[in-house]
């Protein structure tokens, strides 16, 4: 009964993933743990999640494996660090004393912690991870491996910021890729910042940004990412990550497009518009998205050419960029797209554990529909004690979907917490907010008053995936599951509190889950859909435990909290 | 024991790749982070580690 354990750490968003007989068993991100949001240290609490999950001790574990070489990453800092001496030394030294302080060490510190020996600890290479991330979790059982292309794009692995993969013989296989410094992460990383937004966590609120923008420095962004015979190149002069991590735009940036914003500034948006200075930043935002894409797009085309493959699966940062993936499935040259919804780093801990239950002899079952449901449980036992010693009002309600249903039809906003945690950034029914996916006025209180975010950016209607068609322009496809897509939404669907102002959504499509029953109630109300949107506060990770979830009510003040059929109120509501 | 294990590979990858003008600057790291371990931080090791870092 081999158990493999992969883990992510020590960059961004640090996770843990757990293999049993081929089987992915659990998947915990540390930040849910942590409470640290996107934390990059040693997983040890979501490590020690996964076992309990998978009812194993540490020293149970066949082999551990890293999602990345730490060897070839020391290498690409000390070689870049020389490229560029004397420019950037304060940043390299920065950077040796985290890769040598920490770093280097993560097999050793993982083997002590975990009370494994040291041969049993293993890496492979960061964008081989996401590839078998990609690859292996794919719902395209039916079709031949042959068919299946992988594309992995992300700021910057060891040194390759893009592959492209192919599985042969069951496993992932190179057949060509980008170094750095050219990277598509790094370009939209600059576009972030210079937004005002923090790299590594803004980046979704650029997408958003972009759909109030119009395209007018495309010129611009076309000198600083140039596409050409399936590759790009970044004109480096414009791009300061190897100077500064948090900043990363260069000099040009400021000359062609004007002076960056100030983070944290409040926007100037009024009536579903973005007015004033602020609009350049939209327009900024609405470039770098194009010609983002435009970059996808080529290299999507690159990998056709290469695979003849009719199928793609994408992973790395950028792949959590649902505006690009939707793209590439409407005009890109694949029948099917699928990118699973732990895209970023953190998915990275599952391709590494896959790839190690490859390697201890485990055949995978590939082709099966995924499950994000691996994290850490919700008890509402452990709740109502929780609730109960903080003076808070406990309901057992009779039938949860037909009371949850009746609260959003009447206004309220609820959230929701079922089962086992998600894996990865989205927010799938088993952590959720929801509210009606009708109504402009409570999309704007939930954004002001409790998730206390950009008044621009917009929330996501799950709606059953039979109803879907009547709602959406764009048919329900492997990504819609997982929210890693965004669907034209129909003229007049009754979805105006989850449309964004370009007329598209961020639909999840359901056939089964927590989110299946409730929509099913809601039918009942004549409401087709409901808007779902993350359980947490603004700068927190996605709720995890029962403790976490009722904070989320008390500080936060939505309505309500059903944790399964337990119903918790604040007193004086 | 185990840090040896990571030197042998670190030494090995670097070796494997051909990158021969990384090593002195690699060694030359590593014996100041060892020697900042071994004495603790000492304050006479200071003005060493300072022009590194």
């Amino acid at each position: 009964m081999p158990a493999v354990l992969g883990v992510s750490a020590h960059y961004h968003d640090a996770a843990a993933a757990l293999v049993i007989d081929g089987k992915l068993v659990a998947a915990q991100q540390e930040e849910r743990l942590s409470r640290v949001k996107n934390d990059p240290s040693l997983p040890m609490n979501a490590i020690e999640a996964c076992l309990t999950l998978g009812e194993i001790r540490s020293t149970d574990l066949d082999r551990v494996v890293f999602y990345e070489n730490p060897y070839r990453k020391l290498e690409r800092v000390m070689v870049s660090a020389l490229r560029g001496f004397p420019r950037g030394t304060a940043f390299f030294r920065r950077a040796l004393r985290s890769q040598l302080g920490d770093k280097l060490w993560v097999l050793d510190d993982l083997a002590a912690h975990l009370g494994v020996p040291r041969k049993r600890m293993h890496f492979v290479d960061h964008h081989e991870s996401h590839a078998a991330s990609a690859l292996f979790c794919a719902p395209f059982g039916d079709v031949p491996h042959s068919s299946i292309a992988a594309l992995t794009v992300d700021g910057v692995g060891e040194e390759e910021t893009t592959a492209i993969w192919r599985l042969e013989d069951g496993r992932p296989r190179r057949l060509a890729s980008i170094a750095y410094p050219h990277s598509l992460g790094l370009f939209y990383a600059a576009v972030t910042a210079y937004c005002g937004f923090r790299v590594n966590e803004g980046e979704f609120k650029v997408m958003g940004l972009a759909a109030f923008g119009e395209p007018r420095y495309r010129d611009a962004f076309d000198h600083f990412l140039q596409v050409e015979g399936g590759a790009f190149t970044l004109d480096r002069a414009a791009f300061a990550d190897h100077l500064d991590g948090a900043r990363a735009f260069g000099r040009p940036f400021v000359e062609a497009l004007g002076e960056p914003r100030t983070p944290a500034q409040k926007w100037n948006y009024r009536g579903q518009r973005i007015q004033g200075e602020d609009a350049r930043f939209a327009d900024v935002a609405r470039s770098a998205q194009d010609a983002l894409e435009d970059a996808l797009l080529t290299l999507a085309e690159h990998a056709r050419a290469l695979t003849g493959a009719t199928h793609l699966v994408l992973a790395g940062g950028v792949a959590l960029n649902s505006c690009a993936n939707a793209r590439l499935l409407r005009e890109g040259p694949f029948e099917r797209v699928f990118v699973q919804p732990a895209a970023g780093d953190a998915g990275g801990a599952l391709g590494a554990a896959l790839l190690g239950a490859q390697d201890e002899g485990d055949a995978l079952a590939l082709g099966e529909p995924f499950c994000a449901d691996l994290g850490v449980p919700i008890r509402p036992a452990t709740a109502a004690a929780i609730a109960d010693a903080l003076g808070l009002r406990t309901t057992a309600v009779v039938d949860p979907n037909e009371t949850l249903a009746a609260r959003i039809a009447g206004g309220d906003v609820i959230a929701l917490a079922r089962g086992r945690c998600e894996f990865g950034p989205r927010a799938l029914g088993h952590r959720s907010l929801l509210a009606r996916a009708d109504d402009e006025a409570l999309r704007d209180r939930i954004n002001a008053r409790i998730k206390k975010r950009e008044p621009f950016r917009p929330f996501a209607p799950a709606m059953l995936e039979s109803t879907a068609p009547a709602l959406l322009r764009d048919a329900p496809n492997d990504m819609t599951p997982y929210m890693t897509t965004v669907c034209r939404v129909r003229d007049r669907s009754p979805l105006q509190g989850t449309t964004h102002v370009d007329g598209t959504a961020r639909a999840q499509t359901v056939q089964s889950g927590p989110l299946a029953p409730l929509l099913r109630c809601m039918e009942s109300h004549g409401l087709h859909s409901v808007l779902n949107t993350s359980l947490n506060g603004p700068g927190e990770p996605l709720a995890a435990t029962e403790a976490d979830a009722i904070d989320v009510l008390i500080r936060h003040k939505p309505d309500g909290l059903l944790i399964d059929d337990l119903l918790i109120e604040r007193p004086n509501r | 024991m185990s840090r040896l294990t990571t030197l042998r590979q670190l030494v090995a990858h670097f070796l494997r790749r051909g990158r021969f003008f990384l090593l002195p600057l690699l060694l030359v790291l590593l014996l100041a982070g060892a020697l900042l371990l071994l004495t603790g931080g000492l304050s006479y090791v200071a003005p060493f580690v300072y022009t590194l870092f």
